[in-house]
């Protein structure tokens, strides 16, 4: 589903992840995400054969500011299965395990093109810090991220 | 300068605290911070932090490339720029990252604060919301509350 989330996106050459990845680094001791999965009853799975039908992934981050946070890296439900309160029911999970864990926010982020999921984000509460506040993300990445290192001095 | 870079400890969090607060006096944004020393105390683990700077960041996941971490917090205080700690400070963030396997690094830099962004970029990397038009979106307060309820 990883796979079909990218395509959505326009961006399916950018997974390099593999399942075997994913196990590991989800499953083991300290884990880097947790997941939400979306299953149905065997009688609505889908014609390849899937009751799992979308899933939410997200992890613990930390605001120096309002402290404990959970970010949602990833919700998804298959096309045929929207439009049922699944990504709904997912998104309110993550809230609540976060909420649970006395974390006092979620965020996640929306490709800007994206309308149908900037207007389900913003009718679930969620505000658009890009637009409000001028937040940009920024990223280093294979070369830029391996020079960058290198020059860290010397312990 | 001669200045040193090292993980944090329990005993630098009140240094750690005081730093949030000048850099969200720079960030004009002051009003916003609840976090206490305490809070920081309990939930700190292994931070790289120097006590006339910081950089405070976490392990986060990528769905497309795995392990990632995310640099929330560099700063150096006013008197003490342009003499390379800023810059040591974030290298030794990504020589952590790459020794745990990471493959990113990110964080977040207001659109004004064009100091920041010119040294970022000059230091190689990109600009993901200008480039691939991701937005930051957030649910708090009384909206994130709802939201757990399942009341939206």
């Amino acid at each position: 589903m990883i796979m079909e989330l990218a395509v959505y996106e326009k961006m399916p050459d950018q997974v390099k992840i593999s399942h075997e990845e994913l196990e590991r680094d989800g499953f083991s001791p300290n884990p880097f995400y947790e997941c939400l999965i979306a299953e149905v009853p065997d009688e609505h799975k889908t014609k390849d054969g899937y009751t799992i039908v979308g899933y939410a992934l997200y992890f613990y981050t930390y605001s120096t500011w309002k402290g404990r946070s959970v970010y949602m890296e990833d919700l998804y439900v298959m096309p045929d299965f929207r439009g049922k309160g699944i990504g709904k029911g997912l998104m309110a999970k993550v809230a609540q395990v976060g909420v649970e864990k006395q974390c006092v926010r979620l965020q996640l982020s929306v490709l800007d093109w994206n309308k149908p999921s900037l207007d389900f984000y913003v009718a679930k509460g969620a505000e658009d810090l890009t637009a409000k506040e001028g937040w940009h993300f920024l990223r280093f990445d294979g070369q830029s991220l391996d020079t960058l290192a290198k020059e860290a001095p010397k312990d | 300068m001669d200045f040193s870079i090292r993980a944090s400890t329990l005993e630098d969090c009140k240094d750690i605290a005081r730093m949030i607060l000048e850099l969200a006096e720079y960030e004009k944004v002051l009003d916003q911070v609840k976090v206490t020393q305490k809070e920081l105390e309990q939930d700190g683990t292994k931070e790289g932090h120097a006590k006339v700077g910081y950089a405070l960041y976490f392990y986060t996941y990528s769905s497309w490339k795995g392990r990632a971490l995310y640099m929330e917090d560099l700063y150096v205080m006013p008197e003490f720029r342009g003499k390379g700690i800023g810059k040591a400070l974030m290298s030794k963030v990504a020589q952590l990252g790459l020794a745990a396997g990471c493959t990113q690094l990110n964080f977040a830099v207001l659109d004004w604060n064009k100091p920041s962004l010119d040294f970022y970029l000059s230091q190689g990397c990109f600009d993901v919301t200008a480039d691939m038009g991701y937005h930051c979106m957030r649910c708090e307060g009384a909206a994130l509350e709802q939201l757990a309820q399942g009341d939206t």
